[in-house]
C-alpha cells in the first residue's frame, strides 16, 4: 500500500500534504498535552516499533506470508493519536532511507496508514470490545477485527486515490499522465487483495500482540485503558453491551456497499453501447469512470445538472472529491456516533482520542 | 587505546575549568537521606525506611541482590524518582519533583550530579557519538563554541575521538559504555552515580573503567554505585552499603570487613553457600567451585 | 554484528535487492508471493535492513560531487526536481531527466551497475509489468495502434494513449526513484536529518526521527535474537500451521513490545538525568558554500529548462 513516486500527480500530493497538516498538528499536540517529555521516547520507539512490526512477515491461511502495518495494535496500545505520528514518522524513515514509498507521496500514504488505518481500526475496536474486561477474548477479536476493517478502509482510500489519476489527469489525446487505471479497476484490486490475504496479516498481527499482551504483559494495556477493569471479576455488574457488537455489524453493512459499487463498473462487464462511446473518439472519457461518474451524478448529484455528457471533467472531478468526503464524512460520523453512545451509557472515562475527550492517557 | 590510565593534568582542564564553585567544604555531606520509601505503582517496595549519607570526594557502593533497590536509589539520587516517603536533600537543598520543575535549581542539579546507566543502549540515543556527547551541554544553553571544546577534550581524554561521527549501531558494547561515560562527563558533574559499570564488559574494558573511576575520585569527584562485582570492591569503594532483600541497608562499612563478613553476604542473598572468597593480592575474589550435583539439588528443595 | 561495517573494495549488494519480493511494497499484499518460513523471511529482511544501512553509510563517506554539497541545499535541490518530474507531460523530457540522474550518479563515485540496478529494482520493473494492461483499449481507450481481436464488432487492442501513458509512468516513477537513490545514497543519514530543518519540519520531529531511526537498529537484533532462538529450538520442526505461526508472530511482536516501551522509559530517564526538560535541542552545524550556491542555482535553471523545454515539446 506504500504508494511510490510518479503514481499520483503532483496536485494530489499536495492536496493531502494540507489535509495532513492540521492533523499531524492535533496529533502532536494531544499527545504532548499527556505525556510531556516523555513525548519524544515514547513516539520514537513507538516509530521504531512501527517500522519493525512493518517488517513482521505473518502466516496467511493459504500457505503464504503477508505483512501487516500495524497501525491499529498501535492505536488500541497508546491511543489512535499517538498511532498517527509513530506510524507517520516510521513511514517518512522508510521512504527517506529505505526507498518505500514515495516521496512527494508522503502525505498521502500518511494520510491512508497513518490516519485512516488506526483510527478506523481505533474505533471499530472500541464498538466491539465494549465494556468487556481487559484480559476477555472479546478484545483481543476486537482488535482483530478492527485490524481487518483499518487496513481495508486504508486500501479503499488508496484505491481512490490511484483511482481518479487517469481521471484528472491526462492530456487532451487522453494519454493518462500518471496511474493510468480507473476506480473500476483500482477498487476491487486493492479491496480484493486486502480483503483476502492482507486484511488477515492485519487481523492475526492485532489479535495476536493483544492476547499475548493479555497474558504476559497486562500493564502496557494499561497505558491506553486506565479505568477497564482487568479481569470479570473486577467487572462492575453491567449489563453486556450487545450493542457495540450491532455497531460494529452495521460498520460492516454500511462498508459493504463501497465494496459492491466498484465490481459493478469493472471492465469486463460493460456494455458495448458503453464502449461506443470512446470507440474510436479521442475521448479523455475512460468508460470505467463513465459509470461511476453516472452514479454519482444521478445517485447523489442528479438534481445539480452534472451529467456526463454535458460536463464531464467537472462531473468526474466532483464525483471524487465526493467519494473522498464521503470517506471522511463517514469516519468522523462514526466516531461521534460511538462517543455519543458511550457518554450515554457512562463509559465517558474510557474516552480518549479524537476531538474533545482529550488524549489518551499514557501514565505508566 | 594505548593506556588504560587517564592523566590527571588533562582530566583538570576539561573538567575543572568551568566547575560551579561547590560551596561544600570537603568530607561534608552531599547527599542526605532520610527514612526514604519507595515502592513501583504503590505496590511494588523497592525501598523500605532507607537512610544514608555521601560525603564528598568518597567512593561509596551500594552491594545487595538483583531487585533489592540499588538501582532505584540511584534514581532517586538523581532526581528521576522521588521518595513516597522520607526526604532527600543534595548540596543542602531538598530535592522534590516541585523543585526540579524550577528551571535554576533543574539545571545546577542536573549539571552537578552525572548518572551512566547499566543500559548504556537506553543512554547512548541520539544519531551519531557527537550529538550524543553535545545533547546535556545544548540543554544547559552552553555557547556552541564551548560545547564544541568540551566535546573534543573529553573525546579524546576517554579516547574515542575515531567514534565521533558514528552512529551508536556502528559501536561495541565497551564502545557505548565510553560514550555514555563521555556524555555524562562532558558536563563536569561533581557527583557521578555509576549503575553495574562492569557489568557486561569485556575485561579490557572492565579495567580500564576502574582505572578512570579511580583517576575521576583523586580529581575529586564524589562516586557513588550499585554493583555485585565483589571483584573490584576494595579497588573501587571507601565504603559499602549493603542492601538486604527486603530493601532495607544491612549493614556499612569498609569493603574489607564488608568482604569478610560471610553471615551477612550470605544473609543477603549475595553470595551463595558455596561461593569462597580468596585473598588474591590487594583484592578479593569470589568464585564457585564445582560441587555434587546431589548437594545442590538438595539445597533447592 | 554492530561494530564493523562493510568496507572494502568490492561493493557489496544488500540482500534485500536481489531477493526482494514482486510488489508494489514490500507487503506483498499485490503480485506474486512466494512460500516459506515467515521466521526465514522475517530474519532476511532484518538482515538487509541493516545491511543496507551500513552500505548506504559508506558509500556517502566516498568523495564524490554531491557529497561536498551542504544537505540543506541537496535537501531543497532533489525536493524542486522531483517536483518538476512530477509536472513533466513527455517520454523525452523524462529520459533526459533519468540521463543526467545518471550522470550525476557517475561525477559522485557510485558504481554505475549498482545506482542502475538499485532504481530499477524493483518498482520501475514492477511498474512496467502492473502497467500492461493499461495499454489496451478497454482501459485507455484512444488510437488503436496494435488491434488484436475483435468484440462485438469493435477492434480491441494496445492503444497510443496507453502505450505512452505507460511510458510516461515507467519513466517518471525511475526518474522519482533515481533522485530520491541519489540523494539518500551520497548523504549520511545524520546530516539528511539535519537538513530536514530546512524544510521547517520542526525540531521535535527531527528529534523523534533521530531517535526512532538509532532504535530501530536496537529492536532489530531483539527480533533477530528473539527468532533465531526459536529457530535453534524447533530444528527439523518447522511447522506449516498457520495458527500456530500467527501466534509465534503476536507472542514476538508483543514481546518487542513491552521491550520497546520499557527502553523509553529507560532513554526517558537517561534525557531528564542530563537537563531534557521537553524542549528539542539539537546540534548541527553548516555553512553554504560557493558550490553549494551554484548547484542550487543549477538546478533552478535546470527546472526551467526541463519545463520550458517540455511544453516545447507539446501535450
Amino acid at each position: 500500500m506504500h504508494i511510490p513516486d510518479g503514481y499520483l500527480s503532483p496536485q494530489t500530493c499536495g492536496f493531502f500534504a494540507v489535509v495532513m497538516l492540521p492533523i499531524w498538528y492535533k496529533a502532536s499536540r494531544a499527545v504532548g498535552k499527556i505525556v510531556k517529555s516523555r513525548y519524544v521516547p515514547l513516539l520514537a520507539i513507538g516509530a521504531s516499533f512501527s517500522f519493525l512490526i512493518m517488517m513482521f512477515n505473518v502466516p496467511v491461511p493459504d500457505g503464504t506470508t503477508a505483512h501487516a502495518v500495524g497501525a491499529t495494535i498501535i492505536a488500541i496500545i497508546l491511543g489512535p493519536w499517538a498511532a498517527v505520528i509513530a506510524v507517520s514518522i516510521a513511514l517518512v524513515i522508510q521512504a527517506l532511507f529505505f526507498g518505500d514509498g514515495g516521496v512527494l507521496a508522503i502525505a498521502v500514504n500518511c494520510f491512508n496508514m497513518a490516519f485512516v488505518l488506526p483510527f478506523v481500526g481505533y474505533y471499530v475496536y472500541r464498538a466491539i470490545a465494549g465494556n468487556a474486561p481487559l484480559t476477555s477474548g472479546r478484545r483481543a477479536l476486537a482488535g482483530g477485527i478492527g485490524g481487518y476493517v483499518g487496513i481495508n478502509a486504508a486500501a479503499l482510500c488508496a484505491a481512490i486515490e490511484l483511482g481518479i489519476q487517469p481521471t484528472l489527469f491526462h492530456t487532451a489525446a487522453g494519454v493518462p499522465l500518471y496511474a493510468p487505471f480507473h476506480l473500476a479497476q483500482t477498487i476491487p484490486a486493492m479491496l480484493f487483495a486486502h480483503l483476502t490475504v492482507a486484511g488477515f496479516a492485519e487481523f492475526a498481527a492485532t489479535a495476536g500482540i493483544i492476547a499475548y499482551l493479555q497474558r504476559a504483559n497486562v500493564p502496557i494495556l494499561k497505558i491506553n485503558h486506565a479505568n477497564i477493569p482487568v479481569t470479570d471479576e473486577e467487572l462492575a455488574a453491567k449489563r453486556l453491551g450487545w450493542r457495540w457488537a450491532l455497531i460494529g455489524l452495521a460498520v460492516m453493512i454500511v462498508l459493504t456497499p463501497l465494496g459492491l459499487l466498484a465490481p459493478g463498473g469493472a471492465f469486463g462487464e460493460d456494455a458495448p453501447q458503453d464502449l461506443d462511446l470512446s470507440k474510436y473518439h479521442l475521448s479523455a472519457v475512460p468508460t470505467g469512470l463513465e459509470k461511476f461518474s453516472s452514479f454519482w451524478s444521478h445517485a447523489v448529484l442528479g438534481g445539480y445538472g452534472f451529467h456526463s455528457g454535458d460536463h464531464p471533467v467537472i462531473g468526474y472531478l466532483i464525483s471524487a472529491l465526493v467519494g473522498i468526503v464521503f470517506i471522511s464524512v463517514f469516519l468522523v460520523a462514526f466516531i461521534f456516533v460511538v462517543r455519543l453512545i458511550m457518554g450515554k451509557r457512562g463509559l465517558a472515562d474510557e474516552e480518549e482520542g479524537a476531538g474533545a475527550g482529550g488524549p489518551p492517557p499514557i501514565t505508566v | 587505546m594505548a593506556s588504560n590510565t587517564v592523566d590527571p593534568d588533562r582530566l583538570a582542564r576539561p573538567l575543572g575549568d568551568a566547575a560551579p564553585a561547590s560551596q561544600v567544604q570537603p568530607g561534608a555531606p552531599l547527599f542526605i537521606c532520610e527514612g526514604m520509601s519507595y515502592a513501583y505503582l504503590e505496590r511494588f517496595p523497592a525501598l523500605d525506611g532507607v537512610s544514608l549519607e555521601v560525603r564528598k570526594g568518597e567512593k561509596v557502593a551500594l552491594l545487595g541482590a538483583n531487585g533489592c533497590g540499588k538501582s532505584t536509589l540511584l534514581k532517586v539520587l538523581d532526581g528521576l524518582m522521588f521518595p513516597d516517603a522520607g526526604t532527600f536533600t543534595a548540596f543542602g537543598e531538598p530535592v522534590t519533583e516541585e523543585n526540579l520543575e524550577d528551571e535554576q535549581f533543574s539545571m545546577g542539579f542536573r549539571s552537578r550530579v552525572g548518572f551512566i546507566f547499566q543500559n548504556s543502549d537506553a543512554q547512548v540515543f541520539s544519531p551519531t557519538v557527537r550529538e550524543e556527547i553535545a545533547f546535556g551541554p545544548l540543554q544547559m544553553g552552553w555557547p556552541r563554541e564551548k560545547i564544541d571544546r568540551r566535546i573534543d577534550d573529553v573525546l579524546g581524554m576517554l579516547e574515542i575521538a575515531p567514534l565521533a561521527d558514528r552512529a551508536p549501531f556502528q559501536l561495541s558494547g565497551g564502545e557505548k559504555k565510553r560514550v555514555a561515560i563521555a556524555s555524562v562527563l562532558v558536563m563536569n558533574p561533581e557527583v557521578l552515580l555509576f549503575d553495574e559499570p562492569t557489568a557486561a564488559l569485556d575485561p579490557r574494558t572492565q579495567a580500564w573503567l576502574v582505572e578512570l573511576i579511580l583517576e575521576l575520585n583523586r580529581a575529586g569527584k564524589t562516586i557513588v554505585m550499585a554493583t555485585h562485582d565483589l571483584d573490584i570492591l576494595e579497588t573501587v569503594a571507601d565504603r559499602c552499603l549493603v542492601f538486604s532483600e527486603d530493601h532495607r541497608i544491612a549493614a556499612e562499612g569498609s569493603p574489607h570487613r564488608v568482604l569478610h563478613d560471610r553471615e551477612l553476604l550470605l544473609r543477603v542473598n549475595l553470595i551463595h553457600d558455596h561461593t569462597h572468597i580468596h585473598r588474591l593480592g590487594s583484592g578479593e575474589e569470589a568464585h564457585e567451585h564445582e560441587h555434587d550435583p546431589a548437594h545442590h539439588a538438595a539445597q533447592r528443595a | 554484528m554492530s561494530d564493523t561495517i562493510a568496507h572494502g573494495d568490492a561493493v557489496p549488494t544488500p540482500t534485500w535487492l536481489v531477493t526482494g519480493e514482486l510488489a508494489i511494497c514490500p507487503c506483498g499484499c499485490i503480485g506474486k508471493r512466494k512460500k516459506g518460513s515467515f521466521v526465514e523471511k522475517t530474519l532476511s529482511g532484518a538482515v538487509g535492513v541493516m545491511r543496507s544501512a551500513m552500505f548506504g553509510d559508506d558509500v556517502a563517506q566516498q568523495r564524490g560531487f554531491l557529497q561536498r554539497l551542504d544537505p540543506r541545499v541537496k535537501i531543497l535541490s532533489f525536493l524542486g526536481l522531483l517536483i518538476v518530474t512530477a509536472f513533466v507531460r513527455n517520454i523525452p523530457t523524462l529520459v533526459a531527466m533519468y540521463a543526467a540522474t545518471v550522470l550525476l550518479a557517475i561525477v559522485s563515485a557510485l558504481p554505475l551497475g549498482f545506482f542502475v540496478k538499485r532504481v530499477w529494482l524493483f518498482i520501475p520493473i514492477f511498474t512496467g509489468i502492473i502497467v500492461i494492461p493499461a495499454m489496451f483499449s478497454f482501459i485507455t481507450p484512444g488510437t488503436i495502434i496494435l488491434p488484436l481481436w475483435h468484440w462485438n464488432g469493435h477492434p480491441v487492442g494496445i492503444t497510443a494513449q496507453g502505450l505512452t501513458g505507460a511510458g510516461l509512468l515507467v519513466m517518471r516513477v525511475a526518474t522519482s526513484v533515481s533522485l530520491v537513490v541519489l540523494l539518500t545514497l551520497t548523504t549520511p543519514w545524520t546530516k539528511l536529518l539535519a537538513g530536514l530543518r530546512a524544510l521547517y519540519v520542526p525540531r521535535i520531529f527531527i528529534l523523534i526521527i533521530g531517535m526512532a531511526y538509532r532504535y530501530i537498529f536496537l529492536l532489530l537484533n531483539s527480533v533477530t535474537d528473539m527468532y533465531t532462538s526459536r529457530k535453534a529450538r524447533s530444528v527439523g520442526n518447522q511447522t506449516n500451521d498457520y495458527k500456530e505461526g500467527q501466534r509465534v508472530v503476536g507472542a514476538t511482536a508483543g514481546a518487542l513490545f513491552g521491550k520497546a516501551h520499557t527502553l523509553s522509559e529507560e532513554v526517558h530517564m537517561a534525557m531528564v538525568s542530563r537537563g531534557y526538560a521537553g524542549d528539542a535541542k539539537t546540534y548541527s552545524a553548516f555553512t553554504v558554500r560557493a558550490i553549494d550556491v551554484a548547484f542550487a542555482v543549477g538546478c533552478v535553471v535546470a527546472a526551467v529548462l526541463v519545463l520550458g523545454g517540455d511544453r516545447f515539446l507539446g501535450v
